[in-house]
């Protein structure tokens, strides 16, 4: 079979089966025989590798031509719009509770300055000797940091909750639209693993310095006013003994 | 070896191929007989039907005397799919093996 023999058979298959791209297919069996010409082949050669054009022509499936089925992509959306009202009140929840988590972190850590500098803005911070304070303000740094690692995991947890539900909100239309569906995407978040053994760590450590340091305090304000309950001994919560 | 156990992973090592660099539809043709014995014809369709499911897509180019050849490159999507195929055909493949060579054990 010749180089043209070979492609009209196929074209007169290809226009056989009504594809759209039949033209562009047509060209690629010709480069390939350009360039298999070029390396010496014959056209003889070239064609009895490249196989029958008839079962060539019957593997181009009917992908190109695409079916629409406007009904099952209406009903799609229209669900989707409903579970969409649910999932966005969820990840508003979500978000919310990123944004305490963030405050409760930032709030901790100026608490903690203000105990390192000794400063008492508008006597929201009860009074205690420095040493007492040192030691809480070291904990309350390890608590904001806690929290903040919290947040920074969290975050990612909730934005690959989202991207998550984009894939699936993305992929639900799409498949009621016939078009290629994306694999859908896990829930828990993916961290280079370097970076995740150092959040954990960072957690840990965090932690065990805030128990450590908020028992210590709690001793050593015992000691220091001689009270179990030292928050008497002090006046906190405008409570002064002998009132 | 019967060319439909060949036909199913084709589409795998089109990917895999691509992966590493962008081809033009001649290259994967070349690579793809070179190591495995199938007609030259039987690639293109496979490309096609990776372009529609959207897991390829191309471009073409502009080549130093002659006509602009069309480039395949691997789409985010088909790197996904590929990762996730390539793993469960691995992972098929071992557990076959395992079988056939069991089998081949007990007949000694």
């Amino acid at each position: 079979m010749t180089k043209n023999e070979f492609l009209s058979k196929l074209a007169i298959e290809l226009k056989k089966k009504n594809l759209a791209d039949a033209d562009e297919i047509i060209t690629e069996y010709e480069q390939h025989f350009a360039f298999k010409m070029a390396d010496g082949y014959s056209e003889e050669e070239i064609a009895a590798r490249l196989g029958n054009p008839l079962e060539i022509a019957a593997q181009f499936g009917n992908a190109g031509a695409e079916e629409k089925s406007g009904g099952r992509k209406a009903a799609a959306i229209t669900g989707l719009f409903i579970i969409d009202i649910f999932a966005g009140a969820f990840f508003l929840l979500l978000m919310a509770w990123e944004v305490i988590m963030a405050a409760f972190s930032v709030c901790s850590a100026a608490i903690a300055v203000c105990l390192f500098g000794n400063m008492r803005p508008w006597s929201l911070i009860p009074n205690m000797p420095y040493l007492p304070a040192l030691v809480f303000g070291l904990s309350l740094i390890a608590l904001s940091v806690l929290t903040a690692t919290g947040c920074i995991y969290f975050a990612a947890f909730v934005r690959q909750l989202m991207r998550s539900y984009g894939r699936f909100h993305k992929n639900t239309i799409a498949a009621a639209s016939g078009d290629a569906v994306l694999p859908s995407l896990g829930i828990v978040p993916r961290f280079p693993p370097g970076t995740y053994r150092r959040i954990r760590s960072v957690a840990l450590f965090s932690l065990v310095l805030f128990v450590t340091c908020f028992i210590i305090g709690m001793v050593i304000s015992m000691i220091m006013s001689g009270s179990f309950e030292f928050w008497h001994a002090w006046g906190w919560f405008g409570y002064c003994p002998g009132n | 070896m019967n060319i439909q156990y060949k036909k199913g992973v084709l589409e795998l090592c089109v990917l895999s191929l691509l992966k590493k660099h962008d081809c033009y539809g001649y290259e994967i043709s070349e690579y793809l007989s070179k190591h495995i014995d199938i007609a030259d014809g039987t690639v293109y369709p496979i490309l096609r039907k990776l372009r529609s499911e959207g897991l390829l897509t191309t471009y073409m180019q502009e080549e130093s005397g002659g006509p602009p050849r069309k480039y395949y490159s691997i789409t985010k999507l088909g790197l996904e799919v590929y990762e996730k195929e390539r793993a469960e055909y691995l992972d098929f493949a071992r557990k076959i093996e395992f079988l056939l060579e069991d089998d081949d054990n007990d007949k000694k």
